[in-house]
This record gives C-alpha cells, structure tokens and sequence, in this order.
C-alpha cells in the first residue's frame, strides 16, 4: 500500500482517530494530538504495516492505543492494569454529567473495550484485536465494565438529583 | 437490555458533547526519506581521493645501508674482493663460521 493510499486512511479515519487517542490519553488533548502525528508518522514511514484493508481501523487504534501507552508509560502516568478493580470513586460533579470522571473511574481495560464497543461502534471481538488479548478475555472486561459503568452512571444520577 | 439503554444513552450524550470538541486538522506529515546519494557519493569521492593518494606516493626504497663484502674467484681462477652496497642482506654467514666446521 503506497503512502497517498495510506493518506486516505488516515484522513478517512482522522476524527475517530483523534478522539480514540483522547480516550487513550486520559483525555488530554495536547498529548492526543501528538500522539496522533507519531502513530500517523510511524504508519507512513512504515513502522507498521497494514496486512488487511479491511482492517484499517483496527489496526489504526491499536497503533494509536501503543503509541499512548508507551508515552503514559515514559511519563509514569499509566496506571497499572487492573490497580482500581475494586475501587470505585464517588462521582463529585453535581452540575452535570461528567463523561470523562465517570470513565476514569474504569480500570483501564474495561474501560477501553466499553469505548471502543459503545462509543466506536466496534464488536467486542474487534476491541479484543485493538487490546490484542483473546476474545473471553475482551468479554469478561466488557461484563465487568458494563456493570461498573452502570453503577457510577446510577450513583452520579443519584448524586445530580439530590444536588439540586 | 433495559441497563444497556443506560450505557447507551450515556455514550450518546457523550458523543453529543464531543460534537463540539474542536478536532486538530489532519498533520502533515514530512516522512523523512533519506537519500541514500548523498552518502554513497562522498564515500565513492573518498575511494577514489584515496586510492589516487595511495598511487601518487609510491613506497620509499629503504637505503643501502649494508656493505657486502665477498671473496670470489674470477675466470682467471684469481680470488677478488667484491664490495657490494645493499639493502637487505640474502645470507649471512659468520666471519668465525669456519672454526665451528674445520675444527
């Protein structure tokens, strides 16, 4: 696959790819811009190849996802998988939803396969090919993080309605 | 089904409020594409810089630095000194050699 080829992926994809690599990033900004321009610059100078075309936004998030966690890692900011399991903060925004505080709460995992499924419209068995873990595994991290995100969603409704 | 709407509505009101996230424009990106010229030329420009230099200074002959001096017997079966300026010597053999061998 050539680079202008690449290119249209990258462009077709761009908006999705931008935000996916927000949710990678814990949801700031500058680091998911920059981590985009490394994951498209490592695509175009073919650090990573795609096999399936098919695939392209597959193998562009898990790209994306990579790039996140090997700058988090640098930085010491990613949290160890599995480290807030059963740990579940109480949502203090009031005001409104807060999406991104509510997410955070997620352990990283559950957290990802509940995006990449709800908010990209992917199959679990796909958000497993981003994750690269087996498709049981992907299940039970959607299971775990369903419940759990039902949870906090109740408790910050509960919280909304007696704040006001 | 009923909790998943929950999720769902929640990911849609997300995705709502994402409507309005200012989205960075596609970079442009400059693959750096090395030119492998550039490195081949100087190289090849040093090989020939070199092999001239090494053409253009032949190696020095060392000086004549030994003196040979030999007794041999001419056609008119008369023996004669020969003195000889050299380099390098061929055989060497010891002036008291003939001590070890007669006696």
């Amino acid at each position: 696959m050539n680079r202008s080829q690449l290119e249209h992926i990258l462009k077709l994809h761009h908006r999705e790819a931008y935000i996916w690599a927000r949710h990678c990033c814990q949801f700031d900004d500058e680091l998911a811009k920059d981590m985009l321009q490394q994951s498209y610059l490592k695509i175009l100078e073919g650090k990573a190849k795609l096999k399936d075309a098919t695939k392209a936004k597959t193998w562009l998030f898990s790209i994306i996802r990579y790039t996140c966690i090997d700058s988090l890692r640098k930085g010491n900011k990613l949290q160890a998988l599995g480290e807030k399991d059963d740990f579940i903060e109480p949502v203090h925004d009031t005001e409104e939803l807060n999406f991104e505080a509510i997410l955070s709460q997620l352990p990283a995992m559950q957290k990802e396969v509940i995006i990449s499924v709800f908010y990209h419209q992917m199959t679990i068995a796909e958000s497993a090919e981003i994750l690269q873990i087996s498709l049981g595994t992907a299940r039970t991290h959607y299971e775990r993080g369903k419940k759990k995100l039902k949870e906090l969603i109740l408790k910050s409704h509960i919280l909304e309605y007696h704040g006001k | 089904m009923e909790n998943d709407q929950l999720i769902e509505d929640f990911f849609s009101e997300m995705k709502k409020q994402d409507q309005n996230l200012p989205i960075p424009e596609f970079p442009e990106t400059k693959v750096s594409t090395f030119n492998w010229w550039f490195p081949m030329g100087i190289a090849a420009s040093l090989l020939v810089g070199g092999l001239l230099w090494y053409q253009q200074e032949p190696a020095k002959e060392a000086p004549n630095e030994v003196i040979i001096i030999s007794l041999q017997e001419n056609e008119n079966q008369q023996q004669t000194l020969i003195i000889e300026e050299k380099a390098y010597i061929d055989v060497w053999e010891s002036s008291t050699s003939s001590l070890l061998t007669e006696f």
